[in-house]
Protein backbone atom coordinates (compact mmCIF):
# COMPACT_ATOMS: atom_id res chain seq x y z
CA UNK A 1 0.00 0.00 0.00
CA UNK A 2 1.47 3.79 -0.99
CA UNK A 3 1.49 5.70 1.52
CA UNK A 4 -0.87 8.27 0.82
CA UNK A 5 -3.52 5.39 0.33
CA UNK A 6 -2.37 4.38 3.89
CA UNK A 7 -3.11 7.19 5.41
CA UNK A 8 -6.23 7.64 3.55
CA UNK A 9 -7.27 4.35 4.19
CA UNK A 10 -6.21 4.72 8.10
CA UNK A 11 -8.88 7.95 8.55
CA UNK A 12 -11.24 5.71 6.66
CA UNK A 13 -10.32 3.09 9.64
CA UNK A 14 -10.83 5.73 12.50
CA UNK A 15 -14.05 7.06 11.34
CA UNK A 16 -15.39 3.33 10.63
CA UNK A 17 -14.65 2.54 13.99
CA UNK A 18 -16.13 5.78 15.68
CA UNK A 19 -19.09 5.10 13.58
CA UNK A 20 -19.52 8.18 11.62
CA UNK A 21 -18.52 6.26 7.94
CA UNK A 22 -22.04 5.73 6.95
CA UNK A 23 -24.08 5.08 3.88
CA UNK A 24 -22.49 2.87 1.11
CA UNK A 25 -19.25 3.98 2.42
CA UNK A 26 -19.15 2.21 5.09
CA UNK A 27 -20.10 -0.98 3.10
CA UNK A 28 -17.57 -0.20 0.68
CA UNK A 29 -14.75 0.05 3.12
CA UNK A 30 -16.29 -3.55 5.24
CA UNK A 31 -15.18 -4.95 1.53
CA UNK A 32 -11.67 -3.56 2.19
CA UNK A 33 -11.38 -5.85 5.51
CA UNK A 34 -10.61 -8.59 3.62
CA UNK A 35 -7.20 -7.09 3.86
CA UNK A 36 -5.18 -7.82 6.77
CA UNK A 37 -3.49 -4.12 6.49
CA UNK A 38 -6.77 -2.90 6.75
CA UNK A 39 -7.57 -4.83 9.15
CA UNK A 40 -4.39 -4.36 11.44
CA UNK A 41 -5.37 -0.38 11.12
CA UNK A 42 -8.85 -1.19 12.65
CA UNK A 43 -7.76 -3.03 15.21
CA UNK A 44 -5.67 -0.70 16.75
CA UNK A 45 -8.25 1.95 16.07
CA UNK A 46 -10.50 -0.31 18.30
CA UNK A 47 -8.01 -0.55 21.06
CA UNK A 48 -7.31 3.62 20.87
CA UNK A 49 -11.18 4.77 20.94
CA UNK A 50 -12.21 1.90 23.59
CA UNK A 51 -11.27 4.67 25.74
CA UNK A 52 -13.87 6.51 24.93
CA UNK A 53 -16.20 3.94 26.56
CA UNK A 54 -18.97 4.79 29.22
CA UNK A 55 -19.49 3.32 32.23
CA UNK A 56 -22.82 2.93 31.97
CA UNK A 57 -25.17 0.78 34.71
CA UNK A 58 -26.34 -2.69 33.82
CA UNK A 59 -29.47 -3.38 32.22
CA UNK A 60 -30.79 -6.76 32.07
CA UNK A 61 -32.92 -7.79 28.92
CA UNK A 62 -35.92 -9.56 29.26
CA UNK A 63 -35.73 -13.25 28.70
CA UNK A 64 -37.63 -13.48 25.41
CA UNK A 65 -33.96 -12.18 23.65
CA UNK A 66 -32.69 -14.99 24.82
CA UNK A 67 -35.34 -17.21 23.65
CA UNK A 68 -34.77 -15.56 20.14
CA UNK A 69 -31.31 -16.11 19.99
CA UNK A 70 -31.79 -19.97 21.28
CA UNK A 71 -34.20 -20.40 18.61
CA UNK A 72 -32.49 -18.81 15.75
CA UNK A 73 -29.54 -20.62 16.75
CA UNK A 74 -30.94 -23.64 17.04
CA UNK A 75 -29.37 -24.36 20.78
CA UNK A 76 -30.14 -27.52 22.41
CA UNK A 77 -33.07 -28.72 20.32
CA UNK A 78 -32.77 -30.75 17.17
CA UNK A 79 -35.59 -30.37 15.54
CA UNK A 80 -36.19 -33.85 13.82
CA UNK A 81 -38.56 -32.72 11.03
CA UNK A 82 -39.36 -34.51 7.67
CA UNK A 83 -37.44 -31.84 5.82
CA UNK A 84 -34.00 -32.31 7.89
CA UNK A 85 -34.09 -35.91 7.74
CA UNK A 86 -34.95 -35.90 3.68
CA UNK A 87 -31.49 -33.01 3.75
CA UNK A 88 -29.33 -35.57 5.87
CA UNK A 89 -30.49 -39.04 4.09
CA UNK A 90 -29.64 -36.61 0.01
CA UNK A 91 -26.76 -35.40 1.43
CA UNK A 92 -25.62 -39.34 2.81
CA UNK A 93 -26.97 -40.48 -1.31
CA UNK A 94 -24.64 -37.75 -2.69
CA UNK A 95 -21.79 -38.48 -0.33
CA UNK A 96 -22.13 -42.55 -2.07
CA UNK A 97 -23.09 -41.30 -5.53
CA UNK A 98 -19.85 -39.10 -4.71
CA UNK A 99 -17.68 -42.00 -3.79
CA UNK A 100 -18.18 -43.90 -7.44
CA UNK A 101 -17.75 -40.15 -9.48
CA UNK A 102 -14.37 -39.22 -7.91
CA UNK A 103 -12.01 -39.29 -10.08
CA UNK A 104 -8.41 -40.43 -9.21
CA UNK A 105 -6.50 -37.03 -9.16
CA UNK A 106 -2.75 -37.04 -11.32
CA UNK A 107 -1.72 -33.11 -10.34
CA UNK A 108 0.07 -32.82 -7.15
CA UNK A 109 -0.82 -30.31 -4.31
CA UNK A 110 1.75 -27.59 -4.62
CA UNK A 111 0.39 -25.20 -1.68
CA UNK A 112 -2.25 -25.60 0.71
CA UNK A 113 -4.07 -23.43 2.88
CA UNK A 114 -5.83 -24.60 5.80
CA UNK A 115 -9.21 -22.20 6.74
CA UNK A 116 -9.20 -22.94 10.34
CA UNK A 117 -10.04 -22.04 14.09
CA UNK A 118 -7.42 -22.97 15.48
CA UNK A 119 -4.88 -25.89 15.12
CA UNK A 120 -7.21 -28.63 16.71
CA UNK A 121 -10.41 -27.09 14.43
CA UNK A 122 -9.81 -27.17 10.44
CA UNK A 123 -13.01 -26.45 8.29
CA UNK A 124 -11.59 -26.43 4.85
CA UNK A 125 -8.14 -27.89 3.70
CA UNK A 126 -7.38 -25.84 0.48
CA UNK A 127 -4.79 -27.39 -1.77
CA UNK A 128 -3.63 -25.80 -5.51
CA UNK A 129 -2.45 -28.86 -7.57
CA UNK A 130 0.06 -28.80 -10.10
CA UNK A 131 0.82 -25.35 -11.44
CA UNK A 132 -2.12 -23.75 -10.00
CA UNK A 133 -3.97 -25.61 -12.67
CA UNK A 134 -6.82 -27.12 -10.56
CA UNK A 135 -7.95 -26.70 -6.83
CA UNK A 136 -9.29 -29.14 -4.03
CA UNK A 137 -11.57 -28.73 -1.17
CA UNK A 138 -11.86 -31.02 1.80
CA UNK A 139 -14.36 -30.52 4.47
CA UNK A 140 -12.55 -31.40 7.59
CA UNK A 141 -14.97 -29.81 10.07
CA UNK A 142 -18.55 -28.10 9.22
CA UNK A 143 -18.14 -24.56 9.81
CA UNK A 144 -21.20 -23.32 11.03
CA UNK A 145 -23.55 -21.33 8.82
CA UNK A 146 -26.80 -19.55 8.98
CA UNK A 147 -29.18 -20.28 6.47
CA UNK A 148 -29.95 -18.39 2.89
CA UNK A 149 -26.00 -18.03 3.01
CA UNK A 150 -23.15 -19.37 1.22
CA UNK A 151 -19.32 -19.56 2.03
CA UNK A 152 -17.08 -18.10 -0.58
CA UNK A 153 -14.01 -18.90 -1.18
CA UNK A 154 -11.66 -15.89 -2.49
CA UNK A 155 -7.56 -15.48 -3.98
CA UNK A 156 -6.11 -12.18 -1.55
CA UNK A 157 -4.06 -11.13 -5.17
CA UNK A 158 -0.35 -9.49 -4.59
CA UNK A 159 -2.23 -6.49 -6.23
CA UNK A 160 -5.77 -5.53 -6.64
CA UNK A 161 -9.12 -6.57 -5.69
CA UNK A 162 -9.97 -10.53 -4.11
CA UNK A 163 -10.73 -12.74 -7.31
CA UNK A 164 -13.85 -15.65 -6.24
CA UNK A 165 -12.48 -19.51 -6.12
CA UNK A 166 -16.38 -20.35 -5.73
CA UNK A 167 -18.58 -21.76 -3.18
CA UNK A 168 -17.26 -23.60 -0.08
CA UNK A 169 -18.79 -27.02 -0.26
CA UNK A 170 -20.23 -28.60 3.51
CA UNK A 171 -19.01 -31.60 3.30
CA UNK A 172 -16.72 -34.25 1.12
CA UNK A 173 -14.05 -33.24 -1.23
CA UNK A 174 -14.93 -30.47 -4.06
CA UNK A 175 -12.40 -30.10 -7.50
CA UNK A 176 -12.32 -27.51 -9.56
CA UNK A 177 -10.21 -26.62 -12.64
CA UNK A 178 -8.79 -22.98 -12.73
CA UNK A 179 -9.73 -20.30 -15.04
CA UNK A 180 -7.19 -18.22 -16.35
CA UNK A 181 -8.17 -15.18 -14.23
CA UNK A 182 -7.88 -17.68 -11.21
CA UNK A 183 -4.40 -18.56 -12.08
CA UNK A 184 -3.53 -15.05 -12.83
CA UNK A 185 -4.58 -14.48 -9.54
CA UNK A 186 -2.80 -16.52 -7.29
CA UNK A 187 0.64 -15.84 -8.92
CA UNK A 188 2.48 -14.10 -5.94
CA UNK A 189 -0.81 -14.70 -4.00
CA UNK A 190 -0.31 -15.20 0.02
CA UNK A 191 -3.45 -15.76 1.20
CA UNK A 192 -7.08 -17.25 0.89
CA UNK A 193 -10.10 -15.90 2.38
CA UNK A 194 -13.74 -16.51 3.42
CA UNK A 195 -16.50 -14.45 3.18
CA UNK A 196 -20.33 -15.12 4.27
CA UNK A 197 -22.49 -14.44 0.97
CA UNK A 198 -25.64 -14.46 0.20
CA UNK A 199 -26.91 -18.41 -1.19
CA UNK A 200 -25.10 -18.75 -4.47
CA UNK A 201 -22.43 -16.35 -3.91
CA UNK A 202 -21.56 -12.79 -4.38
CA UNK A 203 -24.02 -10.59 -6.57
CA UNK A 204 -21.18 -8.61 -7.11
CA UNK A 205 -18.27 -10.54 -8.17
CA UNK A 206 -16.61 -9.11 -4.75
CA UNK A 207 -16.98 -9.91 -1.10
CA UNK A 208 -20.12 -8.34 -0.09
CA UNK A 209 -20.73 -10.05 3.38
CA UNK A 210 -18.50 -10.52 6.47
CA UNK A 211 -15.04 -11.89 5.67
CA UNK A 212 -14.51 -14.28 8.45
CA UNK A 213 -11.22 -16.15 7.92
CA UNK A 214 -8.07 -14.92 6.00
CA UNK A 215 -5.44 -18.69 5.70
CA UNK A 216 -2.05 -18.37 4.42
CA UNK A 217 -1.08 -20.41 1.51
CA UNK A 218 2.10 -22.23 2.30
CA UNK A 219 3.88 -25.03 0.27
CA UNK A 220 2.10 -28.65 -0.10
CA UNK B 1 -7.58 0.84 36.65
CA UNK B 2 -10.25 0.43 39.75
CA UNK B 3 -9.37 -2.49 41.24
CA UNK B 4 -12.88 -2.69 42.49
CA UNK B 5 -13.86 -3.21 38.49
CA UNK B 6 -17.40 -5.13 38.73
CA UNK B 7 -17.06 -6.46 35.25
CA UNK B 8 -17.00 -9.99 34.87
CA UNK B 9 -13.18 -11.39 34.94
CA UNK B 10 -11.61 -11.14 31.62
CA UNK B 11 -9.91 -14.41 31.44
CA UNK B 12 -12.95 -15.85 32.62
CA UNK B 13 -15.01 -14.37 29.34
CA UNK B 14 -11.93 -15.16 27.14
CA UNK B 15 -12.53 -19.08 27.89
CA UNK B 16 -16.25 -18.90 27.55
CA UNK B 17 -15.59 -17.99 24.39
CA UNK B 18 -12.99 -20.57 23.80
CA UNK B 19 -15.87 -22.64 24.74
CA UNK B 20 -18.44 -21.13 22.57
CA UNK B 21 -16.06 -21.94 19.52
CA UNK B 22 -15.98 -25.41 20.34
CA UNK B 23 -20.35 -24.76 19.83
CA UNK B 24 -20.52 -25.68 23.54
CA UNK B 25 -23.97 -23.74 24.05
CA UNK B 26 -23.63 -24.00 27.88
CA UNK B 27 -20.95 -21.73 27.58
CA UNK B 28 -22.92 -19.69 25.40
CA UNK B 29 -25.59 -19.56 28.16
CA UNK B 30 -23.17 -18.67 30.24
CA UNK B 31 -21.46 -15.49 28.74
CA UNK B 32 -24.64 -14.49 28.12
CA UNK B 33 -25.70 -14.10 31.45
CA UNK B 34 -22.38 -12.92 32.07
CA UNK B 35 -22.18 -9.91 30.10
CA UNK B 36 -25.67 -9.27 28.56
CA UNK B 37 -26.77 -6.55 30.98
CA UNK B 38 -23.66 -4.99 29.48
CA UNK B 39 -24.43 -4.99 26.21
CA UNK B 40 -27.85 -3.91 26.67
CA UNK B 41 -27.16 -1.08 28.23
CA UNK B 42 -24.30 -0.34 25.77
CA UNK B 43 -27.54 -0.75 23.31
CA UNK B 44 -29.83 1.34 24.69
CA UNK B 45 -27.46 4.20 25.10
CA UNK B 46 -27.44 4.47 21.47
CA UNK B 47 -30.60 3.01 19.94
CA UNK B 48 -32.78 4.27 22.71
CA UNK B 49 -35.83 2.62 22.14
CA UNK B 50 -35.94 -0.78 24.22
CA UNK B 51 -37.73 -2.71 21.37
CA UNK B 52 -35.28 -1.55 19.09
CA UNK B 53 -32.22 -2.76 21.31
CA UNK B 54 -34.25 -5.78 22.03
CA UNK B 55 -33.93 -7.20 18.41
CA UNK B 56 -30.44 -5.84 18.08
CA UNK B 57 -29.02 -7.72 21.18
CA UNK B 58 -29.99 -11.29 19.76
CA UNK B 59 -28.49 -10.50 16.31
CA UNK B 60 -25.40 -9.32 18.59
CA UNK B 61 -25.20 -13.03 20.43
CA UNK B 62 -26.08 -14.77 17.19
CA UNK B 63 -23.08 -13.15 15.84
CA UNK B 64 -20.68 -13.50 18.73
CA UNK B 65 -21.25 -17.20 18.70
CA UNK B 66 -20.95 -17.71 15.11
CA UNK B 67 -17.81 -15.77 15.49
CA UNK B 68 -16.11 -16.95 18.60
CA UNK B 69 -13.53 -18.68 16.84
CA UNK B 70 -12.73 -15.38 15.51
CA UNK B 71 -11.95 -13.98 19.44
CA UNK B 72 -7.88 -13.88 19.71
CA UNK B 73 -7.70 -15.45 23.18
CA UNK B 74 -4.07 -14.02 23.47
CA UNK B 75 -5.58 -10.40 22.66
CA UNK B 76 -7.24 -10.53 25.57
CA UNK B 77 -9.86 -8.07 26.34
CA UNK B 78 -13.18 -10.25 25.90
CA UNK B 79 -15.62 -7.62 26.57
CA UNK B 80 -14.44 -5.14 24.65
CA UNK B 81 -14.49 -7.22 21.44
CA UNK B 82 -17.90 -8.03 22.43
CA UNK B 83 -18.98 -4.56 22.89
CA UNK B 84 -17.29 -3.51 19.43
CA UNK B 85 -19.72 -6.81 17.70
CA UNK B 86 -22.75 -4.87 19.67
CA UNK B 87 -21.85 -0.91 18.47
CA UNK B 88 -21.36 -1.91 14.88
CA UNK B 89 -25.00 -4.09 14.79
CA UNK B 90 -26.60 -0.87 16.21
CA UNK B 91 -24.59 1.53 13.34
CA UNK B 92 -25.63 -1.05 11.23
CA UNK B 93 -29.11 -1.11 11.81
CA UNK B 94 -29.31 2.56 11.99
CA UNK B 95 -27.75 2.69 8.72
CA UNK B 96 -30.25 0.23 7.18
CA UNK B 97 -33.71 1.45 9.06
CA UNK B 98 -32.40 5.19 8.65
CA UNK B 99 -32.95 5.72 12.45
CA UNK B 100 -33.65 9.32 12.85
CA UNK B 101 -33.08 11.27 16.45
CA UNK B 102 -35.90 10.48 19.08
CA UNK B 103 -36.96 13.11 21.30
CA UNK B 104 -36.59 13.01 25.02
CA UNK B 105 -39.88 10.89 25.82
CA UNK B 106 -37.51 7.78 24.42
CA UNK B 107 -34.68 8.35 26.24
CA UNK B 108 -37.41 8.33 29.26
CA UNK B 109 -38.44 5.33 28.24
CA UNK B 110 -34.81 3.65 29.08
CA UNK B 111 -33.63 5.76 31.76
CA UNK B 112 -34.17 4.04 35.18
CA UNK B 113 -33.48 0.11 34.61
CA UNK B 114 -30.90 0.10 36.21
CA UNK B 115 -30.20 -3.14 38.08
CA UNK B 116 -26.13 -2.93 38.78
CA UNK B 117 -22.98 -0.52 39.70
CA UNK B 118 -21.45 0.57 36.88
CA UNK B 119 -18.86 -1.03 35.08
CA UNK B 120 -15.25 0.34 33.71
CA UNK B 121 -13.28 -0.77 30.43
CA UNK B 122 -9.70 -0.56 30.69
CA UNK B 123 -8.58 2.18 28.87
CA UNK B 124 -5.44 2.47 26.83
CA UNK B 125 -2.32 4.11 28.28
CA UNK B 126 -2.35 7.76 28.65
CA UNK B 127 -5.69 8.24 27.20
CA UNK B 128 -7.18 10.36 29.42
CA UNK B 129 -4.32 12.35 29.20
CA UNK B 130 -3.95 12.79 25.51
CA UNK B 131 -8.12 13.07 24.92
CA UNK B 132 -7.63 15.90 27.31
CA UNK B 133 -5.82 17.90 25.12
CA UNK B 134 -8.04 17.79 22.28
CA UNK B 135 -10.35 21.10 22.06
CA UNK B 136 -14.22 20.49 24.08
CA UNK B 137 -16.01 20.94 20.69
CA UNK B 138 -14.01 17.74 19.36
CA UNK B 139 -14.19 15.69 22.89
CA UNK B 140 -18.11 16.15 22.38
CA UNK B 141 -18.07 15.56 18.65
CA UNK B 142 -16.05 12.14 19.10
CA UNK B 143 -18.04 11.42 22.12
CA UNK B 144 -21.81 11.49 20.80
CA UNK B 145 -20.23 9.61 17.63
CA UNK B 146 -18.84 6.73 19.53
CA UNK B 147 -20.96 6.79 22.39
CA UNK B 148 -24.57 7.70 21.19
CA UNK B 149 -23.78 6.39 17.79
CA UNK B 150 -24.39 9.62 15.69
CA UNK B 151 -23.52 10.86 12.12
CA UNK B 152 -22.02 13.81 11.24
CA UNK B 153 -25.18 15.33 10.35
CA UNK B 154 -26.94 14.47 13.70
CA UNK B 155 -23.74 15.89 15.44
CA UNK B 156 -23.94 18.94 13.86
CA UNK B 157 -28.00 19.65 14.57
CA UNK B 158 -27.33 18.58 18.20
CA UNK B 159 -24.53 20.65 18.64
CA UNK B 160 -25.70 23.55 16.13
CA UNK B 161 -22.42 23.63 14.61
CA UNK B 162 -21.99 23.64 11.13
CA UNK B 163 -21.73 20.26 9.35
CA UNK B 164 -18.04 21.03 8.08
CA UNK B 165 -16.47 22.05 11.43
CA UNK B 166 -17.76 18.73 12.58
CA UNK B 167 -16.39 16.94 10.72
CA UNK B 168 -13.15 18.31 10.48
CA UNK B 169 -13.13 18.63 14.41
CA UNK B 170 -13.37 14.84 13.98
CA UNK B 171 -11.10 13.91 11.46
CA UNK B 172 -8.46 16.20 13.10
CA UNK B 173 -9.20 15.12 16.86
CA UNK B 174 -8.94 11.41 15.62
CA UNK B 175 -5.51 11.83 14.32
CA UNK B 176 -3.86 14.19 17.52
CA UNK B 177 -5.56 11.65 19.30
CA UNK B 178 -3.77 8.69 17.00
CA UNK B 179 0.00 10.77 17.27
CA UNK B 180 -0.51 11.79 21.22
CA UNK B 181 -1.16 7.63 22.53
CA UNK B 182 1.80 7.00 19.94
CA UNK B 183 4.23 9.39 21.29
CA UNK B 184 3.17 9.03 24.58
CA UNK B 185 3.76 5.08 24.33
CA UNK B 186 7.39 5.46 22.81
CA UNK B 187 8.18 7.74 25.65
CA UNK B 188 6.74 5.87 28.21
Amino acid sequence: MKSSNRELVDRLAAEYVLGTLRGRARRRFERWLVSPQVRVMVNDWEQRLSGLEPSLQKVTPPARVWQGIEGRLELGRSRRSAVRWLAIAATVLLAILGLFTLRPVDLVATQQANIEADAQTIYWRVKLLGDNQELSVQVLARHPLESGKSHELWILPAQGNPVSLGLLPTSGTQHLVLTAEQRAALAGAKQLAVSVEPAGGSPTGLPTGEVIHVAPLSPA
Amino acid sequence: MDRNDPLPPEIELAQLLQHCAARDSAAFRLLYDRTSPILFARLLRMLRRRSVAEEVLQEVYVRIWERAAQYEVNRGRALAWMVTIARYCAIDLMRRERLTLVGDDALAEVADESTAEPGAFEKPNHFDDCIGRLSQNTQQCLTLAFVEGHSHDEIARLTSNPLGSVKSWIRRGLMSLKDCLSKERQTA
